[in-house]
């Protein structure tokens, strides 16, 4: 019945729908629906209503714009649900019965299940991408076509390994859609068995490529006499070789890839070299579908319905099958984005990316070493991983409870704190404070796998727990060895005591110093506040550098006292050489006081790179960047006033004569040295000797004609280094 | 809602407007030329986690009329209101690819705080803006800030507005 609006209202309850809720003791059904709509006839246009338990506010949160489950205006295009669509033949199995077409609709379906696969990872819904096919949303209708049938199942497995390491690793915010599969059939599969089909299907395709050579074949395929198990993929012979490969290397990509996931899914690194393997089949076989591109162009499948031909398909024809809006009234609910799916070559670069990344990951070494692991992440990082690819890492690092799901989380402090292997049988591991100290330490390796953004924000929120649990454990360690008499072992928990407490203040710098690195790359300063950033960055690096370098020294007195000379300091040895580690921190240290120094001169004498504000002031923007280090006293007696009176007396001809960039530059050849075995590193020197170069020039520059010359104008510019500036000086 | 529908990538439904308007109306600014409305602020303002805080949810001003200084002018309105109301601190968020909003912000003492991953529903990153009051009581030794003459801020042209009116 519709009332006056048109709405349709239904006048009675289905029995159904009453018996399969039944009422309560005190509770009866009672139909209500004249009674709504009086009051819809009531309400004019524009009036809203008013209630306790409903405010403006929640008016505006109850709607989910875009969403048809709460916006009832949304077009949801032709079928509102997978049935609907599969009845009016949106689906059809086979696709044709022209076997060549049949053929071609497969490959086009294969093709645009990649690049939905690519979207989804890329951010997008699963139920709007991969499952918008509605051959995988109804699996069991293609079971008596072995290709189609197979693929779907292939990628179904797939989508549930990928799904797994994800919901393993750490998800936040915007990728917590990630792993969303609410009202999916991504179940049904018990172990590999679909494999077997898959394998079958890959040798009959093997058979008839093979056939199709022979001339014999294609007579018989002409004359349609072959026997069963002659049959060809389809009935025209020039193309039957070309299809061929075109399916194969689509299948036996997707083989590899669910291949090497599930290697990858073995602990402790064990199917690491396997899984390189499927990375480099995987890499072939993509060369081979972009082959197959040209020959699916050439064959002039493009019918009426594709005179804009699809990006998504090597063939340039709409697939068949695919709708994005079928599930959304079943699926969870999920950002209304408009789902543009990546082109097949965006795919493809997608692709060949994350192969390249978990091959990254694949080559890691297991290094026990907390340094090294450190490194690796930082540099992983530097690619710029998509999600997926960082969660296998995630789930490399972290398993059980330990690095690696193999060393113990106190081990590898120990060893980070350069304490000798006996050092982890002690007691002392059981403490809760040391225990608390080992959460801490997981905890860093998880957020340091997470997308840069939220990384930042977690790095800064986690800076006062590590000043925390320094303290604690300066108390525990007080209690703990105020127990032992014995003056061996007094030496042996005083060194263990040091030693942990002087790494978890290294350990808390470095954490200060990528969080302020960090804002870098996220683009968070503006050249106004840079002269602040590199300034606090200097004064991280310094204490950064001496607890560094006062680990080392702890860790080679202790060596040096078991040998022969027991009394004498390493320091004092006429051949002692600072470590290159401190050293290559000497280098930032340099650079960030000459970045801070050069633009606090430009500020002070030339007026640059200063604002002034109608609301506030530098102190608040101050204030507001450097919260957490200062709520966490890194380091203690840091202010405002201290940059402000560091900064204050700041000259160009000052500079000129004492230059911070000289000495990184004599710093950095010295290093080279050291580094002379190491790619990485000595690339980084390469881009600290540029900034310091090209800076060095700039404050000459600068300095001769930057009062003088009004037309000059300076930027400041990341061309050689993601952190460290170069000035730039040009005429306007 | 209609200026705001036009030039901006959210969606919003009436009641957003509802929200904003019926329960901050002094924090609504709208500009008008000849009768036209060329550009509105739409903002709001609350307890945040023990901080009282504004909130810039709308900022637009059509194409046309556009590097006038309107925007800045409407939302320069709206900071004072927050801050003249008892606000510790104002904030927004901005789409990263934004460079006219970040440019305006960002003169008026605004940071970027945070950057959040896919904010916005085009996929684009945003960056949550944030302004911070002085505040005498922590630093006392600064001189008091200099805010610029109410005259600097008068956009040149008729029918400045004040408050909004009912939608």
């Amino acid at each position: 019945m519709a009332d006056d609006r048109g709405f349709n209202v239904p006048t009675t309850t289905t029995a159904s729908a009453a018996a399969a809720i039944p009422s309560g003791d005190g509770t009866v059904w009672t139909n209500v629906s004249n009674l709504l709509s009086s009051a819809c006839n009531e309400l004019c246009d524009g009036e809203l209503i008013h209630g306790d338990n409903f405010s403006l506010f929640a008016a505006m949160s109850a709607l989910e714009i875009m969403d048809p489950k709460m916006d009832s205006g949304m077009d949801n295009g032709r079928y509102h649900s997978v049935d609907e669509a599969i009845e009016n033949g949106a689906a059809p199995v086979p696709l044709s019965f022209d076997k060549t077409m049949d053929v071609i609709c497969i490959l086009d379906i294969m093709d645009h299940l990649l690049a939905c696969e690519a979207t989804w990872h890329k951010g997008h819904s699963l139920a709007q991408t991969v499952f918008s096919c509605t051959y995988l949303m109804r699996l069991d209708r293609t079971s008596a076509h072995p290709l189609l049938h197979s693929f779907c199942r292939l990628v179904r497995a797939t989508c549930n390994v990928v799904i797994s390491v994800v919901s393993e690793a750490r998800t936040h915010e915007e990728e917590d859609l990630f792993t969303i599969a609410y009202g999916l059939p991504l179940g049904g599969e018990k172990g590999d068995t679909f494999l077997s089909t898959l394998n079958a299907v890959e040798e009959t395709l093997c058979r008839q490529m093979r056939a199709c050579k022979s001339p014999a074949a294609k007579k018989m395929v002409v004359e349609g006499t072959w026997t069963a198990d002659q049959e060809p993929l389809q009935t025209n012979p020039d193309l039957e070789e070309g299809f061929c490969r075109a399916l194969l290397c689509r299948l036996r990509f997707r083989k590899h890839y669910y291949h090497l996931l599930m290697c990858m899914k073995k602990p402790q690194g064990r199917g690491f070299e396997l899984a390189r393997k499927h990375i480099s089949s995987c890499l072939l076989e993509l060369q081979q579908m972009q082959k197959s591109a040209e020959f699916l162009r050439s064959i002039g499948c493009l019918t009426r319905k594709d005179t804009v031909p699809m990006e998504t398909t090597a063939s340039g024809r709409h697939p068949v099958g695919f709708d994005a809006n079928l599930n959304i009234r079943s699926s969870a609910l999920a950002p209304p984005r408009a789902i543009k799916t990546l082109s097949w070559d965006m795919a493809f670069e997608y692709f060949k990316k994350l192969l390249h990344d978990l091959d990254v990951i694949c080559s890691f070494s297991l290094d026990p070493l907390l340094e090294n692991v450190l490194q690796f992440i930082v540099e992983f990082q530097k690619l710029q991983p998509d999600l997926v690819a960082r969660a296998h890492l995630h789930v490399l690092l972290i398993q059980g409870g330990k690095l690696y799901g193999r060393d113990p989380v106190f081990f590898v402090m120990c060893k980070a704190s350069a304490l000798p292997e006996s050092m982890k049988d002690l007691n002392i591991q059981k403490n809760e404070a040391v225990v608390q100290l080992g959460q801490c330490l997981i905890n860093l390796l998880k957020i340091l796998c997470t997308n840069v953004a939220w990384q930042r924000r977690k790095l800064g929120k986690v800076l006062q727990d590590w000043r925390v649990i320094y303290v604690q454990l300066e108390i525990a360690f007080r209690e703990e060895f105020g127990e032992f008499s014995g003056i061996s072992d007094e030496n042996v928990c005083m060194k263990l005591a040091r030693h942990i407490l002087i790494w978890v203040e290294e350990q808390t710098y470095w954490i200060a110093l990528r969080f302020l690195s960090l804002g870098f790359e996220l683009e968070l300063y503006s050249s106004n506040e840079y002269c602040m950033v590199y300034w606090y960055l200097y004064v991280i690096l310094v204490k950064l550098a001496e607890k560094t370098h006062l680990k080392q020294l702890s860790a080679a007195d202790s060596a040096k006292r078991k040998g022969k000379k027991k009394r004498d300091s390493v320091m004092d040895t006429k051949d002692y050489r600072i470590p290159p580690a401190v050293m290559l921190l000497q280098c930032y240290i340099c650079l960030a006081e000459g970045l801070a120094m050069m633009l606090a001169a430009m500020r002070n004498e030339l007026k640059l790179f200063q604002h002034v504000g109608p609301f506030n002031t530098e102190y608040e923007r101050f204030v507001q960047h450097f919260e957490h280090l200062q709520k966490a006293c890194l380091p203690d007696h840091i202010s405002y006033h201290s940059y402000k009176d560091y900064t204050a007396q700041a000259r160009l001809s000052t500079l000129v004569t004492y230059n911070h960039f000289k000495d990184a530059q004599k710093i950095v050849k010295e290093l080279k040295k050291s580094f002379a075995n190491d790619p990485d590193k000595m690339a980084e020197l390469r881009s600290i000797e540029q900034v310091a170069e090209r800076n060095n020039i700039a404050i000459n520059v600068i300095n001769r004609v930057g009062a003088l010359d009004a037309t000059l104008k300076i930027s400041l510019e990341f061309t050689y280094h993601p952190i460290f500036a170069v000035a730039v000086v040009k005429r306007s | 809602m209609h200026l705001v529908d036009q030039e901006l990538s959210e969606p919003y439904s009436i009641f957003t407007y509802r929200y904003f308007v019926y329960l901050w109306p002094q924090l609504c600014f709208l500009a008008f030329h000849r009768g036209r409305c060329v550009g509105t602020v739409v903002c709001k303002m609350g307890e945040h986690r023990h901080t009282f805080r504004g909130y810039i949810a709308m900022l637009v001003v059509i194409k046309a009329y556009r590097g006038k200084g309107i925007a800045t002018d409407l939302v320069t309105r709206s900071i004072k209101v927050m801050m003249e109301s008892g606000c510790d601190e104002v904030t927004l968020e901005a789409e990263v690819t934004n460079k006219g909003a970040l440019a305006l912000y960002g003169g008026l003492g605004f940071i970027r705080a945070k950057r959040l991953f896919r904010y916005y529903l085009n996929g684009v990153d945003a960056f949550r803006l944030k302004l911070l009051f002085p505040r005498p009581d922590l630093q006392p030794s600064l001189q008091t800030l200099a805010y610029k003459d109410e005259h600097d801020y008068q956009i040149p042209i008729e029918g400045c507005s004040t408050n909004c009116s009912k939608f």
